[in-house]
Order: C-alpha cells, then structure tokens, then sequence
C-alpha cells in the first residue's frame, strides 16, 4: 500500500502550466515523456531502426525486413490480447489483476481438444464454446472478486492453481493432437498477400477484430465509462449510482473471454491442445501484465489505454524477435527476459518521476 | 492494491491482538484433523521418513514465507523470489563445487547476495515509488536472466555435499530426527514471531500496512522499514538455496520457478492479509505445513499428484473466505 502517486490523467498531462513560456522543443520532449502511447512508439520507431541498421551491417544472423517483422506478429496475439484482459481487470481497480489467465488458457484448450479432437464436434460451434467457456472461468473469478469480496491477487492466484490443476488432470497431462486438432492449424497459417509483407492469419481473423471490439467496449459503451469510473473511485462511483459489483464482475468475465480467445489461437498455432499451453516458462500471466503496465495501465486502476496495450506489446514482440537474430543460440532468449524486465521497471520508474514532478511531493 | 486503502478504516483491530489468532488455531485443528484421518486412513502417513519428507519439502517455502509475511504486512508483495533463489543456488553451487568454500562461508555467501538482491528490490519499491508488484515482476525477469548467465546454458551437476547440514539426507537431520532444515525454519520464525510483536520497528510494519501515510506522520521510518523487509527476504532466500542445494548433486536452471506462488499461498493460507496490516509468521509457518501435509496425502492416497495445486487452491479461497467473513463481523459489532 504505497502512496499513490500516479493519480493525475494522462490526457491532461500535455496542458502547459499558465504563465510559463515554452519552447515547442521542451513541449515536445514533455509530451513524448508524459504520453505513454508516444513514448512507446518513439521506442518503436528506435528500436526497429537499430535492429534495421544492424541487419543491413551483417550484425544479425538473419535480415530484420519486413517479412520478418510480419511473421513475428504471431507472438504478439496471444500475448497482447491477454495484455488487454489484463488491462481490463486492472483499470477496474481495488488491486484488480487476474494471475489466472494463463490456466484459463490451458483449461479451455482442453477443453477445444476434446471437443473438436475427441468427440468430433463440428468447429465452428466448438470454437464459439471454448470462448464461452473462458469465459466461465471468468466469470468465477468475477463472482469471488466482485460479489463476495475476495482481494483479486488472492482469488486469481486460487484460480490459477485450481484451473491449472483441473486442466493437467483432464486428459493425464497428456496434449491432444488428433487429425482434427491439427487441421485447425489452417487458422493460423500465413497468408500470401500482394504488396503487403506476409501476415499470419490470425491477426486479421482474431487479433484485430478483437482490438477493435475492447476499444469500442472501453470508450464508445457505458460500461466502459463506468469501468473507469469504479477504478478511478468505488465510493464515488457507486453515489453515482453505478452497479460497481456489476461492472466489476463484467471485467472479469471480459478477460475470461479475451484468454478462451487466446486458447483457440494457441491450439491452432500449436495444433495441438496442451494442458500445459498456459503455463510453460513463468506463464503467460507474467508477460501481459508486464504489458499492459508498459502500455501505461496504472497498477491502482481506473488509468490506462487500448493503444498504450497495443503499441506496448508490438515494442515487446518486436524487441524480441531483434535480440533472437542478434544473440546466438540460447543466449537471445536470456537478453530476451533482461528486456522485459529492464523496460518495465524503467517505464514503471519514468512515470513516477514525470508524475511525481508534475503533481508536486507525494 | 492501492485502492484498497479505502477498506482499511472499516477495520477495527484490537490495540493488542492475541497472542493466538483465529485462523491459526483454526489451522492447527485443520491439520491435526488431517494427520489424524491420514494416519488411521494410510499406513505409511504416520512414519518417521513420511513425516520427515513433508517438512523437509515445505522447510524452503517456509523460511522465504517468514521474510514474505512483514513485505505482505506492510502491503506489498514481491514475486521475484523465485528467480533469486535460483541466483543464490548457482552462485553458492559453482562456488563450492569449483572453489571448494567451507560451509560457513558458502552459508555466508548466500545470505549475502539474496540480501544485496532484496536491497535492490527494497529501494526500487522505496525510493523508486513504484508499485511493489511491478518491481518484482521485472526483477523476477531481470534476476532470472542474471542466474541463467551464470548458469551458462549447463545445469551444474556433481555439487558436493558441502551443505548437508540443510540437507533432506542423514547428514541434514537433527534433534529428534527432524531435518535441520525445519529447526531452521521453526526457530527464525519463533525470533520473527517475536520481533513482530514486541519490538517496535517490528509493529512498525503492521502501522505502515494500515495506513502507511498516518505511519508516516506517526514518525515511522517507512522507507526504512519498507527495504528492511525486502533486504530480509533477500537475506531468508539466501539460507532458503542452501536448504534447496542440500546434499548437492545437481541444480538445475529452472530451478525456484513458481515458487513465489508456493510461498504466497503459505503466508495467504496462514491468514496475513494480503491488503496489509495484519498477519503473523506462526501462521505462514502453519499455512506451510498445511501444503505439505495436502501434497504428501495426495501421493500416499494414490491420486494424481496434479491434484496437489488444485486443493491448494481451494485452502487459498476457504482460508481467505473465513477471514473474510470474519472482518465482516467484526466490523459490524
């Protein structure tokens, strides 16, 4: 329970303070520092370019052009949309967070497996399905955190264990990857296009539509307007007669739904159900919270965007796949991990101090 | 977590809590009740070797849970544990297995560097005014990376067994048969037990998780309370490699994933709030045991050993549940 100093709105942040004169240079630099979404893709923009230069200098093992580029999107899916269901639960406030999203993954992937791999159901319906059980599994974290009070991290880590667990015993930790599973690998596969470099599918079919939807969720619904609202504050929120238990509970089912999407494209890219698909490594809980927190989503709640998420993960993706060419063997995946790391908890000590500076001492 | 803090002023607590808490005893009867039903039901639960295996198992988690309790206390959290262990285990294996340090030495290695790790933490939550969990979150990135470059892409295999004194093997047993390892465990807690109740920089944590601004104008030293817990954690991690090094053989380089987890169920389960201000470390050691006794039972009853996270799981909800329903009426009275 720090004091909280990140309260102020960022879109406010760019106002001049009166009866100061400033330079467009200064202004410029205070609005790349103070806007996430702008530092985020002068990042980007330095990044790409280094990588470029070094890839055009024979430094890397391989070009960084933009076939590359394109085909490293396909790490970007699951991880930006479970950065936005991140994104979700956190800006509800009260310490929102969701540490169960990586087993909601493996559970409902399962789920598909048997469905489609085991019992033959026909896709579509079973697509649809798994999406509404992630959404479930939400929904349960929903109902824990929001009509009976648990802390989140308490509840999601609950679940975490419980659906983790569930998802391992369903088919003896064995994957299923029948005949059917594996056709569901066409989702995934990538497209040829004209002039535009070669995108994987699932960036058009899933991702973008998907971004789409929890943008116009977050800003163009009253859902949205109240999701701010009860994380900027519950009590006010709720003397404004917002069903904050309600709303609360909504965030929760959203992210659900957002990790039965990332199952289905994780089984397909895969074609394969693991039980273990959302659990491998440190997770996949780890890395979205990372981005959405790098996209400018405030841990207190009630603060963040759809963009910053977006940007946020494309950076990252892109970031990685730059290291991969320039490190040889394991080596890449290491720098990889000193990345993430290193750009998150710089970002996170940026905002302190721009904020700290602007509101004054804490 | 931040918004939490709104919560806080409901709470009514005792000026002086009692020396024994609810959950905890209610916790005992928990687990007295299952090695009650576990040694009628089984007749291998009750044996010298089972029993030494479930606290052995739980001694690491445990000595991490009893500097995990005053960080969850004060209101923060810090998942990077598992990453530092796996810090300190590479460092203290090379170093006894290519420079062949004494124990003492290598003892003293360990809690050295798992405490310059909790300082870095400490001052990135105190003086960096980041939000705790973000700061661990990329530290348990950062501190990995650091260990797998040690690591240098080979697991260190053929450690001897300069640490058997922490060990799960003969060497590492102690007063009545009980691994030294949870003598260890028991005693930092009882010490931990103690300051936390007595000592004033030790009610200083329990002030600063309530409210850490009234804390603040009360004359606390927060930000120094605030680094001495992560320092201590870092300190506790140290002891907590040698535990897991033990009788040497092999570290691997996955070694300490998932174990903030295990630990933060244990200090949940023994009934510290996760909002801060309330907690003690004879429940986290409790909350241990209790994960022990589920695991162990799940393998002598012969079911799925994946099974162990889902009951884990369920203690998390019902543990934090009865709490819950307790705040409920005690700020009604």
């Amino acid at each position: 329970m720090t004091t909280n100093t990140a309260a102020p709105d960022q879109t406010r942040e760019d106002r001049p303070a009166p009866g100061r004169e400033r330079t467009q240079w200064t202004r410029a630099v205070r609005f790349v520092l103070s806007e996430r979404v702008a530092l985020l893709s002068v990042l980007l923009v330095v990044v790409v370019a280094w990588f470029w230069f070094l890839g055009q200098n024979d430094y890397l093992v391989a070009p960084y052009d933009a076939d590359y580029l394109a085909s490293a999107l396909e790490t970007m899916v699951p991880l930006c949309l479970l950065g936005l269901a991140e994104f979700i639960v956190i800006v509800s406030g009260r310490g929102g967070i969701d540490l169960s999203v990586g087993s909601i993954v493996s559970l409902s992937g399962m789920a598909l497996g048997f469905m489609v791999g085991e019992w033959g159901w026909p896709v579509i319906p079973a697509l649809a399905l798994t999406v509404l059980i992630g959404g479930i599994l939400g929904a349960i974290n929903g109902v824990l955190v929001a009509y009976l009070g648990f802390p989140a991290l308490i509840a999601t880590l609950a679940t975490y264990y419980a659906y983790g667990s569930l998802a391992l015993v369903s088919n003896d930790k064995a994957p299923i990857s029948t005949k059917p599973i594996q056709d569901l690998h066409s989702l995934t596969r990538a497209l040829d296009l004209p002039v535009v470099p070669d995108l994987p599918l699932q960036v058009l079919t899933f991702l973008v539509p998907t971004v789409v939807v929890v943008w116009l969720l977050v800003n163009r619904t009253t859902f949205g307007r109240r999701l701010y609202a009860i994380g900027t504050n519950d009590v006010a929120a709720r003397f404004a007669n917002i069903d904050v238990r309600q709303t609360r509970f909504r965030a929760y089912l959203a992210a659900g739904l957002l990790s039965g999407v990332v199952a289905v494209v994780t089984v397909a890219q895969f074609a394969s159900a693991r039980p273990d698909a959302g659990s491998v490594g440190n997770g996949m809980a780890l890395p979205a919270i990372t981005i959405a927190v790098l996209g400018g989503v405030a841990i207190s709640g009630g603060l963040g965007r759809v963009a910053g998420v977006v940007v946020a993960a494309l950076l990252v993706v892109w970031l990685n796949a730059g290291i991969l060419l320039a490190y040889e063997g394991s080596d890449g995946s290491q720098v990889q991990l000193f990345a993430l790391g290193a750009v998150l908890v710089l970002s996170a000590l940026l905002n302190a101090v721009t904020l700290r500076r602007r509101g004054g001492a804490r | 977590m931040t918004g939490l803090a709104q919560a806080a002023p409901l709470r009514r607590r005792r000026p002086v809590a009692r020396a024994v808490e609810g959950q905890e005893l209610a916790l005992v009867a928990v687990i007295a009740l299952l090695w009650l039903a576990l040694s009628v039901g089984t007749d291998t639960f009750l044996t010298g070797s089972n029993l030494r295996n479930i606290v052995f198992g739980v001694a690491a988690v445990a000595i991490i849970g009893i500097g995990m309790t005053p960080i969850i206390v004060t209101g923060g959290i810090d998942v990077s544990v598992g990453s530092m262990v796996a810090v300190v285990m590479v460092v203290v294996a090379k170093l006894i297995r290519d420079s062949g340090v004494s124990a003492p030495l290598a003892v003293a290695v360990a809690v050295g560097l798992g405490l310059a790790l909790g300082c870095v933490n400490g001052l990135l939550v105190s003086l960096g005014g980041i939000h705790p969990i973000i700061v661990t979150f990329g530290m348990l990135n950062v501190f990995r990376f650091v260990a797998l470059r040690i690591f240098d892409s080979k697991q260190v295999t053929g450690v001897p067994d300069t640490l058997a004194w922490f060990g799960g093997g003969q060497a590492g047993r102690g007063l009545l048969g009980i691994p030294n390892a949870w003598w260890l465990a028991m005693v930092l807690a009882a010490l931990m037990w103690c300051y936390m109740r007595y000592w004033a920089t030790g009610r200083h944590w329990y002030a600063i998780g309530n409210d850490a601004t009234a804390a603040r104008l009360a004359g606390i030293k927060v930000r120094q309370r605030t680094v001495a817990a992560y320092a201590l954690t870092g300190a506790l991690v140290g002891l907590a490699g040698c535990v897991l090094i033990g009788s040497g053989g092999l570290v691997q380089q996955n070694a300490g994933t998932g174990l903030e987890l295990q630990v933060i169920a244990a200090v949940v389960i023994g009934g510290t709030s996760i909002l801060g201000g309330r907690g003690t470390v004879l429940g986290t050691l409790l909350g241990a045991l209790l994960v022990g006794t589920v695991t162990s039972a799940i393998t002598l009853l012969g079911w799925r050993s994946e099974l162990t996270e889902l009951f884990i799981g369920l203690f998390i909800l019902v543990a934090v549940g009865v709490d819950l329903v307790r705040e409920r009426r005690r700020s009604a009275r």
